[in-house]
């Protein structure tokens, strides 16, 4: 009897120092595909920077540094062609997951995978004409014109093991349908997935033969979508998990007075804004579904513009956590534009004015789609410009859904108007003209999540020009005029920039990156 | 009276009282008088009732018309004069500045609309098929009475849930949001029918050898007549009890799917969405926007209980 006893309190005391390294931690949704090429947006991204790792790699303060190449540098170089182009040194000794080496046929692989049709990363490599590999270890990139940005540009472009893709069938990602990529994992990162459960856990150890030096403590780390907020907060004050992303708006203040618990608060670079279905040629939704698009009208737009009480919305659905926004980037985002620095005020009485203007003085009916689980109170927000776009007339059917159903409604043209946030993954202004503002086309890959087809010529016209503009003054000055065009089209209306809200333990250190990017190798348990 | 040519004079009032009188004096009025509970749950459940249907009237705003939402009067705590627009509420308000006091009142008719109609629908449901099992017996009977057993080994919120999904996925998407109402009443009622149904065939089977039946039948009144018009008066009494335990049950269940997310959508809110929203906030100290729906579904589910359960044992002679 005391024998068992013994070894079952020797067996507990083992659990407990095995659990003491487990990190835990949970966000309102689950990342919907494990292929770092099928979606190119920031749960998926952010996850997988854990288990797959790119050429270059951001650092804590979102500098780029070396990952998988060690040295990269621009050409032509004196001596060379004219041509324009990147080379890249790999890193060597490097092997993936399942222990197959890694060479440059990896590299030339994943790039025809990532810029295929059906990923959603294309526009990644929208400048690349070429890709040549030099040896084993050495592969160069050619441009159609200088690219200054383009390793900042493929900083999350994520390598994978070419045999293992063709022994798996999975050469080419598929976005909404599922692959073996898509619940497999084989990369290079520091953690490796061990199981996975979509939208239940998923369960990750650290990569033995990683090539890096690891900084953290955790052998294993578990991730589970905790959908409900309430729940998510009541998990993170009893312990059940170590790091909740995001803690909402709503409970921060109380949380961190918390013992155990601290919040990691930060601006976002990503802005919250409105879509409007520019190449729509009826309304799909509402009342007045069939009814001629409204909002191919400019004055529409600007009313929308004017009757979004985006100071209030600050105030009371974000309380006071959120920064106001006047263009597609925030502030903190190399090119913002100064001369663009002012919103549209708000004045429902000129919205009202502009609408009758317009010929609609009774207003119209019109569907609003909205995510619920995307944003920090995305649906709160959406039913807040509900009651603004009331106070004008126009009467907004708002539909909110959970995001594995948006983006699929979003491309299928579903929409009278949309919520969207964007981040720009290079940290530059160019990005969002490029996937948001640039007319969308397949083959050039532009304009990716422009879903409301958003055509202006001379933006167009510019962003060739500013991808491939050396000279800081002269780019500023075209990214200005392109801000300019994108404010007076209205072709969004951005709203204000996200906070970043993290509920953590107090006995977890980790860092915060400004792209809202989870990076368990720089976590701590004490 | 006057044509009866009776001197009223010569009548002593107190030997003929009136009708609300003699009312006011029957079994079943004493037994309510002597009952405080019963009373009270009365009284809660009118005052509830009348304020769902004159909510128009009472509420202080339109909770579902967006153009009167102010959401710089939101989060406004109880009876605290807001910060910025120093307008008061009485229960509150919420993010986007909706009075809860309102929008429990709108919300309150909602579920108290399903929970009627669903009630009525499965009291239709269950009588017909009752009668039917009760009184035609043989092959009939069998067949309803073992596809009722069948769904009572179902918890009700089941197959109120199963029958909530099939019909989803039947209907398309664009025409959920209108028809997820009626959905729920039919959910609800066909998940309740089974009490009605098994209630009615046992006194069904005892009411018709009685001799009343037997002589309908002599004078050549035919099944359907004889069904409607002397065994169901007599049926009555318990089907009336079962209804009000019923009409409880079914504000729960409403509120116990729209909770789940599965009922109401956020833009018509019942109490049980209103909950659901307010959930959302227990741990950030808005306490008010979860606590006041949730205490008026409280209230309402235990007074239509108690009633039902006072008006049990008033109608069962067996405990007079």
């Amino acid at each position: 009897m005391f024998r068992t006893l013994l070894a079952a309190t020797t067996a507990l005391t083992l659990i407990g120092s095995a659990q003491a390294e487990t990190f835990r931690w949970a966000s309102t949704t689950d990342p919907q595909t494990m292929d770092p090429h099928a979606v190119n947006s920031a749960p998926v991204l952010g996850f997988l920077n854990n288990v797959y790792e790119g050429l270059v790699r951001r650092d804590r303060d979102m500098v780029i540094e070396p990952a998988l190449a060690v040295e990269w540098r621009s050409f032509p170089v004196e001596s060379q062609s004219a041509e324009h182009g990147w080379r890249f040194v790999l890193r060597q000794g490097v092997t993936f997951h399942d222990g197959s080496a890694f060479t440059a046929e990896d590299v030339l692989f994943s790039y025809e995978r990532a810029s295929s049709e059906d990923a959603d990363t294309a526009s990644w490599f929208g400048s690349v004409t070429d890709v040549e590999i030099k040896d084993d270890y050495t592969i160069d990139f050619i441009t159609n014109g200088p690219n200054p940005i383009f390793p900042d540009s493929i900083a999350n472009w994520m390598i994978m093991d070419s045999d293992w893709a063709a022994a798996n069938g999975t050469e080419r990602p598929s976005r909404d349908t599922e692959n073996f990529a898509t619940i497999n994992t084989n990369g290079t990162g520091a953690f490796r997935v061990t199981e996975r459960s979509p939208g239940i856990e998923t369960v990750l150890e650290p990569f033995d033969n990683w090539w890096g030096e690891p900084e953290h403590n955790i052998t294993r780390a578990v991730f589970s979508p905790i959908p409900n907020s309430a729940t998510a907060v009541a998990a993170l004050l009893s312990g059940e998990v170590e790091m909740i992303n995001p803690i909402p708006v709503q409970d921060a203040e109380r949380a961190a007075a918390r013992d155990g618990v601290k919040v990691i608060q930060g601006i976002e670079a990503r802005v919250i804004m409105l879509g409007f279905p520019h190449d729509h040629e009826a309304l799909k939704f509402g009342d007045n579904a069939g009814d001629p698009n409204p909002f191919a009208d400019l004055r529409v737009r600007q009313a929308v513009a004017h009757a979004v009480n985006v100071p209030a919305i600050l105030q009371i659905v974000m309380r006071g956590t959120a920064e106001p926004a006047s263009q597609l980037v925030s502030p903190a985002m190399r090119g913002y534009s100064e001369a663009n620095a002012a919103r549209p005020e708000f004045n429902p009485d000129r919205a009202k004015e502009l609408l009758a203007e317009a010929g609609y003085p009774d207003g119209f009916s019109f569907g609003l789609k909205c995510p619920n689980d995307r944003y920090l109170n995305d649906a709160s927000v959406c039913q807040a410009i509900v009651g603004m776009l009331a106070r004008v007339g126009i009467t907004a059917e708002l539909n909110a859904m959970p995001v594995r159903n948006y983006w699929p409604e979003l491309r299928a043209d579903n929409f009278d108007m949309y919520l969207l946030g964007w981040s720009p993954g290079t940290f530059d202004a160019e990005h969002p003209i490029r996937f948001l503002a640039a007319t969308p086309n397949t083959e050039k890959k532009l304009g990716s999540w422009n879903f409301g087809g958003y055509s202006n010529a001379r933006v167009d016209e510019l962003l060739p020009m500013i991808q491939t503009e050396l000279d800081e003054a002269k780019r500023q000055q075209m990214l200005d005029e392109t801000a300019t065009i994108l404010n007076d089209d209205v072709a969004y209306v951005p709203m204000y920039v996200q906070p970043l809200l993290w509920g953590v333990t107090e006995n977890v250190t980790l860092t915060q990156r400004p792209d809202n990017f989870f990076i368990l190798r720089w976590v701590t348990v004490n | 009276m006057a044509d009866t040519g009776l001197d009223k004079s010569l009548v002593p009032a107190h030997r003929y009282p009136g009708r609300l009188a003699r009312m006011w004096d029957s079994d079943f009025v004493f037994n309510f008088r002597k009952s405080p509970i019963a009373i009270v749950a009365a009284v809660v459940t009118l005052v509830l009732i009348l304020s769902a249907i004159f909510a128009p009237w009472i509420a202080p705003h339109e909770p579902f018309n967006p153009a009167t939402w102010d959401i710089m009067s939101g989060n406004s705590r109880p009876m605290v004069p807001n910060e910025f627009t120093g307008k008061v509420f009485l229960m509150g308000t919420d993010e986007q500045g909706r009075d809860i006091f309102s929008t429990i009142l709108y919300g309150m008719r909602i579920s108290l609309f399903i929970g009627f109609s669903a009630v009525i629908f499965a009291m239709i449901l269950g009588i017909t098929l009752g009668l039917l099992a009760g009184y035609v017996g043989g092959w009939t009977e069998t067949i309803i009475m073992r596809m009722a057993d069948i769904q009572l080994t179902l918890p009700s919120i089941l197959v109120a849930m199963l029958i909530f999904g099939v019909a989803k996925t039947l209907i398309p998407f664009e025409y959920q949001d209108r028809v997820t109402m009626w959905v729920l009443i039919l959910a609800i009622g066909l998940s309740d029918w089974v009490q009605f149904a098994r209630v009615v065939r046992g006194t069904t089977l005892v009411e018709k050898n009685k001799e009343y039946v037997q002589a309908a039948r002599l004078i050549g009144r035919g099944p359907g007549a004889i069904m409607l018009y002397h065994i169901l008066p007599n049926v009555l009494n318990p089907v009336l009890v079962i209804a009000t335990i019923s009409l409880a049950l079914a504000i729960i269940a409403e509120a116990t799917l729209s909770f789940l997310g599965v009922g109401m959508s956020p833009t018509q809110p019942s109490l049980g969405t209103l909950i659901s929203q307010g959930q959302q906030y227990l741990l950030s100290g808005d306490w008010w926007i979860l606590v006041f729906p949730a205490a008026t579904l409280l209230a309402l589910a235990l007074s239509v209980n108690l009633l039902g359960d006072w008006l049990r044992d008033a109608l069962n002679p067996r405990l007079r």
